[in-house]
This record gives C-alpha cells, structure tokens and sequence, in this order.
C-alpha cells in the first residue's frame, strides 16, 4: 500500500533536514502509529505524504499503490485515496461544510472516471456519516470549521474521512485537543473503518488515542528517522518509561 | 472652468448636438433651454483628465473623448434579454436598449394606485420634472453631458404610505455593434413618499461585441422614513463603458439597503452621493466589483451626515485579477450638526496576479465631535493554507482557488434582496473564474 524508501526532507531553502533517511511498509488492512517527541519530524512527515508546498525531498521514494506519490498533485493523491486528517483542520469562511465536502466528493469521483454522487444519496450518506462520528447536523450547514471548537473540527476531518473512503487514512494528532468522550466518539468513527483494504497511520504524541485505535505496529520516530518499531505493546512501553527510555536504550 | 486640466470633447460631440438635440425628448421646446447651457458647460469644461482629483485614478477620456453615435434602436431576442430578468414572477420590468424604452418587453401596465412609472420621454412634458431634472447641478462634466443628451430613462414615483409589493426592475441593454460605437445617457428619477417601500432592481446588461457607452445619471430621494431596496448589478463586455452618478437623498428615519456587483466591461464607474438629510437615516451600501483581463472599475462614493443620529455603512470587496485595476474612494462627511454619527467603511481586496492593482483611498471628514467612525482597507492574496486544505480533498488547484475567491467576493453578492439577481450575479461571477466551472453546483441550493 505505502513504501517509504530511505526519505530525506527539509524545510524549502533550509540547511537541515528533517527526516533524514525514513523507511516504512504499510501493508493493506495494517493500522501502524507512529509516536515520537515533538520536533521528531512526524507533521513533516504527514504534510509530505499529502502534497503540501514548502518542502523539499531530498532523497528517497515513496510509492503509493504502484504509484510515485510525490509525482502527484495534492488531488491526485486524494483521488488516488490518500486521505490526512489533519492537526489544525483549516477555518475557510463563506464555503458551506456540506458544499464543500459534495464538491471533494465529486471531484474525486470524476478523478475516478465515476458519476457524481445523486443529491439524495449524498445527504443520505452525509447525516449517516455525521451521525456516526457524532457531528451536529448545523454544522453541516455551516462554514467549514469557522468558529467550530477544537473536537468538532477534528470529528469534522473524519467526517470527511468517512464520507471520502479512503485507501491510506493519515491521521496526525487527531487526539490532540479532544476530551475524553470526544476521543471515544472519533476513535469508534476511525474504528468503523477499518478494512482489510484500507490502511491507516496514527502520528499520535500519547499512548492513550492507541487505547482506542489499537494499532498492528508501532514506530517510534525521532530525529527524522525510525529508532524502533514494535507490537502494540511499545506504546504501553513508552507510556511507561518515556522517549528518553526508549530511544536511550535504542542507541 | 478647469478647461485648462482638461480635454476638449472631440468635435463629435458638437456636431451630434446641434444636429440632433431637437429630435431629443423636450428638445424641440420645453428642454431646449436646459440642453443648450448644460451642452455648453460640458463643451467649455471639457472631459475630466487625470489630474482632476475625483479622476486621479482613471483615465476616463480614453473612452469618452471618442468620436461616438446615438444609440439608436436595434432589434433584439427576447431570449437574449430574458437572461437578465430578475426580480421573481411578479416583479414589473422597464427595459432600454441602447437609451430607447423597449414597449414590447417592458410589462409595467396595472400597477397599484400611488405607484407611477413613466418612461421619461413622455414624463418631460411635466413641468415638474423638467424642474427635477433641472434641479439636480453638480457641475461634473458627465452630468451635464447626460442633461444635454438624455434620451429615455425612467420617472418613479411612490406616493405616501404606499408599499410596493413587488420588485421593480429597470434593465439598461447596451447592445454593441461592428459598425460604429454607440453611446447612450439614460436618466432615472426615483421618490419615494413618506413611509413608502420600493425594491427597486437596476441591472446593466451589455450584449454582442461592440464599443457601447452608458452614461446614467439617477436622482434618488427617499422621504422620510421611506425603505428602499436597492439591487444593481451590472455584467459587462470588453467594449462596455458604464458611467454611473447617483445622488441620494434621505429623509428622517429613512432606510436604503443597496447591494452592487460589478462584473466586467472596460471601464465602470459607479459614483454615489448621500445626502443623509434627515434625522436617523440608515443607508447600507454593499458592493463588490472584479476586474480582470484589462478592466477597470472605480467606486466613487461620498456619504453627507447632515443631520445627528444616522447611520451609514459602506461595505466593498475587490477582486482583481490579470491586469484588472479597482479603485475605492469613499469619503465620509460629518458635518457640524451631525452629532451622534455612526459611520462606518470597510474595503477589502483580493489581489490575484502580480500585474493587478488597487488603489484604496478612504477619507474621513469630521466636523462634529460626538460621533463614532470608522474606516479600515486590506489587501492580500488567497490563503495557501485554505488551498492545500481544499485540494488535499481532491480539488483540484482551479477550482479550489475559485471556490475561494467566491467566499470572499459572495460575502457581497449574497446580500442582493432579490434571489434572481443574486443567482444572476454567482453565475457571472463563475463564468469570470479559471476554475468557476466547477462551482456550478452552488447555484442548485
């Protein structure tokens, strides 16, 4: 599904880079998480998968299906099926939350060569959706995430997850900012979509979202590179004796 | 006068006066008189230059210092003008094309006791409104042009306490034509009684290719605590010229509620001026305007607080793209008496390429020291976060950019009272946009 090969990224016209030599397999079906101390290079990471400007690859591949991912434009890859929920989901005023997720509906499925989805069934499948990953209705209707609070933007990314059906869902800090009943509600969303056809990647800071979305492997990234990879045990084991336990044992 | 700063008219327009300004309406009597001095003004002081102030961002005589005809009367579908219809199934309809009333499509017939609208032509042969006509002398060049060459235009008047339950349309056609350019300079003339409430739609349309120029002149006057609704929308052509001079009156505790959009042509100048002459007026102005390829669009608007306890609004957001230049000059005067003054501008832009240009110039007079004002301009370019957001869905970079651009310029076109001019104005605006193809499902709800 995902081959990352030996990547190297910096910062566009920056000295250093940040990830300096990442390797990782995810497989069909897998849910890998990847955990690490801030400043490890994860966001990068994320933000490289999906296309976003303002980073330079300095080495390495990523192959995407049977596809050169980093080839592609921010919406070939979605349309591709790569999918990133993201840390600061973006306030866009004057553009319908409902609206807007038709149009990235359709649009993917004209990138697909399919017809666009029937009004009634998108409105079906959108109450359906939203019900599940417990979005209000109004906000629907609303501008997409303007004035939404912190949990509703991030059940508004996975809203969208669900309604875009991804192959490749990354998730970077979902959990981030959400209490614990709203982690509950987002961590069942992410759950239900779980398939043996669709992967996932959860860049989480804390163990606890891993409780929830309990993952096939664990990385443990820092410094731009993966220092050990693990069961869903290594979580509990950072849990228990931090990065610097882990990573010093590591070395 | 200023003949000096200014250009001389071409001899165009002194043989097209002397040879036709009795075949105009009154000009064989009864505005003979008011023609031949306002002509001669207009001769004397010549076409704004650039270094006239209230002309320093546009150069006007490129287009109007040009040897010109009369429009005169072209056949046109009924499909073509049909487009423009707005205003719902009950809205009456007063439609020029090229200056001249068209009787066939025009539908004002049965309308309500204390409602009146007449075409101007048949209306000079009151005396009093060739007095209103008259009346109005700001001593601008194009005003006194438009009162020595008016040909039609429009006469409405509401009497007291009339509330007018449908929407009222005025649509100016400029239809272009290979052979000559073509000019027209409607006049309209609105009063509406004490308490009277009027949605008054206006909608410039230019059709087929063609150097057309429009030179509008309206006199507005709301009694007191009269409502008007105002929707304008005008959707140009690359030979389109739209001059436009409103002055407004308000009465005590009146209410104006205007929206405009400007969507393409050469050259469009929309200048206002409010007299807010009564205690408590309200005057609401909206406006959004986008130039591209090489247009140029110029927001002229000055807003008088005469009396205390009014309120004013002015609300413009800008979107210029390719070589499209905007200007925004609003002037708010508080004069003396005007204490208790709420007075507020706003003017946002969007600059889209490198070679686009606005020129913001907000000005603040204020001769009373009890008042609450405020003026504030921005420029920025679209939100890179807003555009990766949007394309990591799967839309692609045209429309993702147009979509964001509707946000910003919608802000405007969805406060249009009438539904029909608001759908009118998105649909213009997306044929404007790279991507705007793509937005076409917003009009479906």
């Amino acid at each position: 599904m995902l081959k990352i090969d030996n990547l190297e990224v910096a910062v566009e016209g920056g000295d250093d880079t940040i990830l300096k030599g990442l390797t990782l397999e995810v497989k069909p079906g897998e849910v890998h998480a990847i955990m690490g101390p801030n400043g490890s290079g994860k966001s990068t990471l994320a933000y490289v998968l999906a296309g976003r400007d303002g980073y330079e690859v300095r080495g390495g591949s990523v192959t995407f299906g049977d596809e050169d991912l980093l080839e592609l434009e921010p919406e070939e890859r979605a349309a591709a099926g790569l999918f990133l929920a993201m840390q600061y989901p973006v306030e866009i005023p004057g553009v319908a939350n409902n609206y807007f997720l038709r149009q990235a509906m359709n649009a993917i499925r004209q990138a697909r060569g399919e017809k666009d989805i029937p009004a009634g069934e998108f409105i079906k499948k959108l109450k359906e959706k939203a019900a599940l990953v417990g979005v209000r209705e109004e906000l629907l209707k609303r501008d997409v995430n303007s004035g939404f609070s912190g949990g509703e933007k991030k059940r508004n990314e996975i809203l969208q997850m669900a309604m875009l059906e991804p192959k490749l869902c990354i998730l970077d800090e979902t959990d981030s900012g959400l209490d614990i009943d709203a982690l509950r509600t987002v961590a069942d969303g992410v759950n239900a979509l779980r398939d043996p056809s669709r992967s996932m990647v959860v860049i989480t800071h804390y163990q606890r979202l891993l409780d929830h979305i309990v993952p096939d492997v664990v990385h443990v990234l820092a410094n731009g590179r993966i220092r050990r990879t693990g069961g869903k045990e290594l979580a509990q084991e950072l849990e228990n004796s931090g990065y610097e336990g882990i990573l010093g044992e590591a070395a | 006068m200023n003949a000096v700063r200014n250009h001389p008219p071409v001899q165009a327009f002194h043989d097209l006066f002397s040879a036709g300004k009795t075949g105009l309406p009154g000009g064989d009597g009864p505005l003979l008189g008011l023609r031949e001095t306002r002509f001669a003004r207009f001769a004397d002081a010549g076409i704004p230059s650039q270094r006239t102030e209230a002309w320093k961002f546009t150069n006007v005589a490129r287009h109007a210092n040009v040897p010109m005809a009369l429009g005169g009367h072209v056949q046109i579908g009924a499909s073509e003008l049909s487009a423009f219809f707005c205003g719902g199934h009950l809205a009456r309809r007063m439609i020029f094309v090229n200056g001249h009333v068209s009787r066939d499509f025009s539908h004002v017939r049965g309308l309500p006791e204390g409602v009146s609208v007449r075409v101007l032509a048949d209306a000079v042969d009151d005396g009093e409104v060739r007095e209103r006509i008259a009346a109005f002398d700001d001593g601008r060049s194009f005003t006194d042009l438009n009162a020595a060459l008016m040909q039609s235009g429009a006469v409405i008047d509401v009497a007291d306490g009339v509330h007018v339950a449908f929407p009222l349309q005025m649509l100016f056609a400029a239809v272009g034509s290979q052979r000559a350019a073509t000019m027209n300079h409607p006049r309209l003339l609105v009063r509406l009684g004490r308490g009277a409430k009027l949605h008054l739609i206006e909608t410039h349309a230019a059709l087929q290719d063609g150097s057309t120029f429009t030179n509008l002149v309206s006199q507005i006057e709301l009694g007191d605590e009269a409502e008007l609704i105002h929707d304008r929308l005008q959707a140009g052509r690359d030979g389109s010229v739209l001059l436009s001079k409103a002055d407004m009156r308000l009465g005590e505790r009146s209410r104006l509620r205007q929206t405009l959009a400007s969507l393409g042509g050469a050259l469009v100048r929309n200048e206002s001026t409010l007299h807010l002459d009564g205690t408590f007026a309200d005057a609401v102005m909206n406006g959004a305007f986008m130039p591209t390829a090489r247009e140029h669009v110029d927001n002229a608007i000055c807003v008088h607080h005469r009396q205390p306890d009014c309120h004013s609004d002015q609300f413009y957001k800008g979107v210029m793209d390719g070589y499209g230049r905007g200007v925004f000059a609003g002037r708010i005067v508080v004069h003396e008496d005007a204490q208790r003054t709420n007075a507020f501008q706003t003017n946002n832009n969007l600059l889209l390429s490198d070679d686009a240009e606005i020129d913001s110039k907000p000005e603040l007079e204020i001769y009373a020291d009890d008042v609450k004002c405020s003026h504030g301009a921005t420029c920025g370019d679209l939100d890179e976060q807003s555009l990766f957001y949007l394309r990591s869905r799967g839309i692609d970079a045209d429309t993702a950019r147009s979509i964001l651009v509707y946000a910003f310029a919608g802000e405007v076109i969805e406060r249009f009272a009438d539904e029909g001019t608001r759908r009118l104005a998105m649909q213009h605006v997306f044929a404007r946009l790279a991507g705007g193809g793509g937005l076409s499902g917003m009009l479906e709800g």
